[in-house]
């Protein structure tokens, strides 16, 4: 049933991807939308759950963008596996707390593809600092909105739907 | 909140690792690959080709929620426009009436005021504002009367030819006999062969012509013109064509003439101040 809910939100995602490609190209160069998945997944605290998540998510991401292959599935995995390792011990609550988890991510996301890039095509990311600030915001913003959405929609709190024992 | 200790799964950094250095591997073969050609994996087309289905969706309804909003746009936009072109059309349709009637008004002026340039006469120009052919008594009321320096027997003609004469004036106005009328004489000539006659309106559309002999050549074609020899109308201007000449029962033939002038279109006409035989010499015309 997780995988499935995982399923079904990245294809939400790979469908606001391509929605954001057709209608404002230059978009997700401020919005991320894979790593609000991955995050909310990684939350329940299943750390191999987590991995696979970010891997996915990543590939999906990868295939349908113009990078390395495995650029963004090695980055969000790295995400995914320290907010899945937080939550392994902490209980985390509220839209707050998914924020700042969410937040946390974005910023290791972002600094892992700096660094990869640099190592591997030895290219600087033109603006990096303030594409950092501007995604985190709005990635930040969406993904609290949907968190808040959910917590309406769904009976149980968000991140109890993703968590359980072992995968 | 800390979380009890014996539900806190086992840590699989060995998998993280592992799955790192993978895709840490599958990076470096994709940025190596990546400028000289082969620029996707298989496997990056593996996944590709499984998710493809989502953009091509994505992108065929955004298509069509595209073409919508943009047919929709176009859609107000025509409407607007087709109003606006509505009322130039209206605008415009109003205009070339205008226009026309001008260009009417100024082709009939131009040829009125050139063909009232050939007579040596005094003339001025009138306007028809009442027009009565129907009846058995044929005439015309003109906008100029003896203010205007019109008199009683001034001819009247238009472009086509003669129209008539003035048989009463007031301040502003004059009344006009018609050709057709039943109690008009012309005294007259057909411009072929210069014969002489009176041509007398007949109280219907046509007119006759009278004192041609038989034996004149007269034939359907011929042009009638005004003789100069009445003492009102001037010689040359055109009375109209002979339609029918028959010989007759008696010694002179039978003669149907058709009007030059259409009275029922008459607007403009031109007024030819002719001279007066004084009162004097007419008593003592036969």
């Amino acid at each position: 049933m997780r995988a499935l809910r995982f399923a079904v939100g990245l294809l939400i995602a790979l469908t606001l991807h391509s929605l954001l490609d057709r209608f404002y190209p230059n978009a997700l160069a401020f919005f991320n939308p894979y790593i609000i998945l991955v995050t909310y997944y990684a939350m329940g605290g299943n750390i191999v759950g987590a991995i696979f998540a970010g891997i996915a998510a990543g590939f999906v991401q990868d295939a349908f963008s113009n990078v390395m292959f495995g650029l963004h599935a090695f980055s969000l995995t790295v995400c995914a596996y320290i907010v899945a390792y937080i939550n392994a011990r902490l209980v985390l609550r509220g839209t707050l707390a998914f924020g700042a988890c969410l937040g946390g991510a974005v910023i290791v996301n972002e600094l892992v593809i700096y660094l990869l890039v640099n190592i591997l095509v030895r290219q600087k990311i033109e603006m990096f600092e303030q594409g950092l600030l501007v995604k985190t915001i709005f990635t930040l913003l969406f993904g609290m909105l949907v968190y808040q959405l959910l917590t309406l929609f769904l009976r149980e709190e968000p991140i109890d739907a993703t968590r359980r024992a072992a995968w | 909140m800390a979380v009890p200790t014996d539900v806190i799964p086992r840590r699989p950094t060995l998998l993280f690792i592992i799955v790192l250095a993978v895709l840490f591997f599958l990076m470096s073969v994709s940025s190596q690959t990546r400028y000289v050609g082969e620029t996707r994996t298989m496997f990056e087309r593996t996944v590709m080709t499984i998710f493809s289905p989502v953009p091509k969706l994505v992108s065929r309804v955004g298509g069509v929620a595209q073409d919508m909003y943009h047919g929709y746009l176009d859609m107000r936009r025509a409407v607007n426009e087709n109003l606006e072109l509505r009322r130039k059309v209206a605008s415009l349709t109003t205009e070339n009436l205008k226009l026309r009637q001008s260009e009417g008004d100024l082709r009939r002026l131009r040829s009125l005021l050139a063909y009232s340039e050939q007579f040596n006469l005094q003339t001025s120009m009138a306007q028809t504002i009442m027009l009565d052919t129907a009846g058995r008594f044929k005439s015309i009321i003109i906008d100029s009367g003896s203010a205007d320096g019109v008199e009683v027997n001034d001819v009247i003609a238009n472009a086509n030819g003669l129209v008539g004469r003035v048989v009463l004036t007031t301040r502003d106005l004059a009344k006009v006999q018609l050709l057709t009328d039943n109690n008009c004489s012309i005294g007259s000539l057909i411009e072929r062969t210069r014969r002489q006659g009176v041509v007398r309106g007949s109280g219907t559309s046509a007119l006759q012509m009278f004192d041609i002999p038989s034996l004149s050549d007269v034939q359907a074609g011929d042009v009638v013109l005004t003789a100069g020899i009445d003492g009102i109308y001037p010689k040359g201007i055109p009375i109209g064509t002979v339609v029918r000449a028959d010989p007759g029962q008696s010694l002179f033939k039978t003669i149907t003439v058709r009007p030059s002038v259409d009275f029922g279109t008459i607007e403009e006409v031109i007024v030819i101040h002719t001279h007066k035989i004084s009162e004097n010499v007419m008593r003592y015309t036969p």
